[in-house]
């Protein structure tokens, strides 16, 4: 029997899984589709997505589609329940998105394309929320978890 | 039901126990770019479950080996796990729940009453038919009466696991106790298949977690199995399928073509013939899956898996008797014995029209004319 | 037991069978049929009625110049959906594992892409076959159902093969199934029908060379 160290390998470069691989021409399609919902987004309002994740392409492909958006002028962390990192790419109204847990792995990272991150917004409950939460608080500091009427289960 | 008003909305509990919707906006996310959904999908699910209230789930057990409840339990990523419990209330599960014995089959049978014909039954393992389905039997009662039980008050009832699904290993031939799958015991109510050996933790999160959202079954297929999830085979989103289509597969598990992480299929990868997430989700928060770990996909997720010969017979084998694929020296044999007969045939025929043109042709007024054969 | 596991299984080891005994009944009958003792007198010699036979085998294969106008096209129709049936029934990677398993050799598989050109070929061929055959005044009236069932069958064979690497129609087992189905259909139909062909034709070709030969007339 041979030895594993016998078993000659030669690795097939896969565009598909390997980074080292050459660069498709997929860039220009994510590009080109960026670009149709930056144009959306100005005509409807529609905020738009890529999940970085699941597009086909190479780690080489998603550093050389992040480099070809450049660096713009946002930098906003969030932390909830491990960090968050939005930045707004050159090309203003796209974003790119990254989500981590706790322990700093990598849960989401995202092409975003709207005039801000959904994650950044705050929602009309929770400013109605906060309003009563700081009201209770100045006027009836026992009652401070006033925003829930309901027992618990 | 006046009590389920006053039931708090998932947002309202969540807010209570401190997590921020902007975390649960990420876990959101982060579950959407696993399934592979579209990201914004992301958004309309926060939204759809902060409005939304838990509906009440009763886990039961059957046949099974607790290796689906391990699957979510143990599942890498914390969020899935607690996002799921946060989103329902599971008021009954004899493997988790603090209470044992007769508390416990009180809890179940309280939250079945307030929540009657509301709250969701999610199973595993198959139920044992066999004599009146004695191999199951707890708290007194047969697995499938508690099964009726369960199911009558039921909005739906979702099978984790293969065995629930389809029987998988407890009704693998030859059966002995008659296990059977979970939607052949339950007419008429709505079932939904999560299907493997274990499922995927974030194929069932995701079709509970859809469930909440929406309120209803999702899409299905042939199988009963969520279409989002089910809806590829494990070959068409496998990462080595420029392999298959080049035409290059590894031989051996040592070979060069191994090494190289060439296509599985002649060593009996089941992905064309699987439909599941495996390739997409993926397992371990991720990390891989059998295939990209050298291993052919067994097909755990289809119906009789166990049943189809050896998990490293290719697809396209020939597979006669309970051995599996067929060999060269058998297929030789039943080839020849066939062409004995055929040949035995043949002679006895030759002979027979042989005889009956003699018999013809001393027959005095024969309508063959034309008997100058010497 | 599922469709696929039916088709592979049972049904295909009787298949297998009936195959077998069909083939070399009938062979076993045309070799015993009954031969008339040739009296006349030989022009040539074994040897060369020998030679003369094998050459037919070859010469009959080609298209006889004076009639190649007329027969050019159902020649030329022919010749090519059977070069793509050899390709996609021996070279495609599947077939070759199936095949391979009974007489226990595998051999190189071309790229699944140029398997399914071939097959996407080798479809639109049989449809235009079956379209001469039902426009061809002559072939018309030659036809019979053993015609029109052969080619069913193998292009039952050859579009559900085609649909199950389309996934097209139904899950990709189902479509399966039915492709070893329809593959067990042949095996069973290939004795009794038109498509013995394959074990008549290259020794048919070769007796009537040889007797052409005998008596001195070109093969």
């Amino acid at each position: 029997m041979s030895t594993l160290a016998q078993i000659p390998v030669c690795v097939e470069p896969v565009t598909v899984s390997h980074g080292e691989a050459t660069v498709g021409g997929g860039i220009g399609a994510i590009l080109t589709e960026i670009a149709e919902r930056l144009e959306r987004l100005a005509r409807t309002g529609e905020p738009g997505a890529i999940d970085l994740r699941s597009l086909p392409i190479s780690p080489a492909d998603r550093a050389q589609l992040l480099q070809a958006l450049g660096t713009g002028e946002v930098d906003a962390r969030v932390q909830a329940n491990g960090e968050s990192r939005i930045r707004e790419t050159a090309v203003h109204g796209v974003w790119w998105t990254q989500h981590r847990d706790l322990d700093g792995a990598l849960l989401a990272s995202l092409i975003e394309i709207a005039r801000i991150p959904d994650i950044l917004i705050v929602g009309a409950d929770d400013l109605l929320r906060g309003a009563s939460r700081l009201r209770a608080s100045l006027s009836f500091p026992s009652a401070a978890q006033g925003e829930s009427p309901h027992g618990t289960t | 039901m006046a009590r389920l008003e006053l039931e708090p909305t998932i947002g309202e509990l969540l807010d209570r126990q401190g997590v921020s919707r902007r975390s649960f906006f990420k876990y959101c996310t982060a579950m959407a770019s696993l399934l592979a959904l579209p990201p914004l999908a992301a958004r309309a699910m926060a939204e759809q479950l902060l409005a939304a209230r838990r509906p009440s789930v009763i886990y039961l057990s059957f046949q099974e080996c607790t290796g689906c409840l391990e699957s979510l339990t143990r599942s890498f990523a914390p969020t899935i796990e607690n996002l799921i419990f946060n989103v329902v209330s599971l008021d009954y599960d004899d493997t988790l729940m603090a209470a044992a014995g007769a508390q416990a089959e009180q809890a179940r049978e309280q939250a079945m009453r307030a929540n009657y014909g509301k709250y969701l039954l999610v199973v595993d393992g198959a139920v044992p038919t066999g004599d009146g389905g004695v191999y199951h039997c707890a708290a007194g009662r047969t697995g499938l009466d508690i099964l009726a039980t369960c199911a009558k008050g039921a909005a739906a009832i979702v099978c984790v696991g293969t065995c629930a699904s389809f029987g998988g290993l407890p009704s693998a031939d030859p059966n002995p106790t008659d296990a059977r799958a979970i939607s052949t015991l339950v007419p008429g109510k709505p079932v939904v298949n999560v299907s493997g050996c274990p499922p995927i933790p974030e194929v069932i999160a995701g079709t509970l977690l859809q469930y909440v959202t929406s309120g209803r079954v999702p899409d299905l297929d042939e199988h009963l199995r969520p279409t989002v999830f089910f809806g590829n085979s494990i070959h068409d989103r496998c990462y080595r399928r420029p392999f298959y289509d080049q035409g290059k597969f590894a031989k051996t598990f040592d070979d060069a073509g191994a090494r190289n992480g060439w296509c599985l299929y002649e060593l009996g990868c089941k992905g064309p013939t699987t439909y599941n997430a495996c390739a997409t989700v993926k397992w371990n928060n991720a990390v891989s899956f059998p295939i990209q770990s050298g291993h052919p996909c067994l097909g755990c997720a289809e119906p009789d898996f166990w049943d189809h010969g050896s998990f490293y017979s290719p697809i396209p084998s020939p597979r006669w008797g309970k051995a599996g694929e067929v060999s060269p020296a058998q297929a030789g044999a039943i080839a020849a014995g066939a062409a004995v007969a055929g040949a035995a045939i043949g002679v006895g025929s030759v002979l027979l029209g042989r005889r009956r043109i003699a018999r013809r042709q001393q027959e005095p007024k024969s309508q063959s004319d034309k008997g100058n054969e010497e | 037991m599922d469709l696929v596991d039916f088709a592979r299984g049972p049904a295909l080891k009787v298949a297998f069978v009936i195959f077998f005994i069909g083939v070399v009944w009938r062979l076993v009958n045309v070799l015993l049929l009954h031969h008339r003792r040739n009296l006349s007198e030989p022009r040539r010699g074994v040897a060369e009625s020998v030679f003369g036979g094998l050459k037919a085998m070859g010469s009959r294969s080609w298209p006889h110049p004076e009639f190649i106008k007329r027969t050019i096209t159902g020649e030329a129709l022919g010749y090519s959906y059977h070069i793509g049936l050899f390709i996609v029934i021996l070279l495609f990677a599947p077939h070759i594992i199936f095949f391979g398993s009974f007489i226990g050799v595998r051999w190189p598989a071309l790229p699944n892409g140029v398997v399914t050109i071939f097959a996407v070929i080798t479809v639109t061929l049989f449809v235009a076959v079956l379209f001469r055959r039902l426009a061809h005044p002559v072939l018309r009236r030659l036809s019979n159902f053993d015609d029109f069932f052969s080619w069913f069958v193998v292009a039952l064979l050859l579009v559900t093969g085609l649909m199950a690497t389309a996934h097209v129609g139904a899950p990709y087992p189902t479509i399966l199934g039915l492709h070893i189905l329809s593959f067990d259909l042949l095996l069973i139909w290939y004795p009794f029908g038109k498509l013995m062909h394959a074990f008549y034709i290259f020794p048919t070709r070769a007796v009537d060379g040889y007797l052409l030969t005998r008596k001195g007339a070109p093969s």
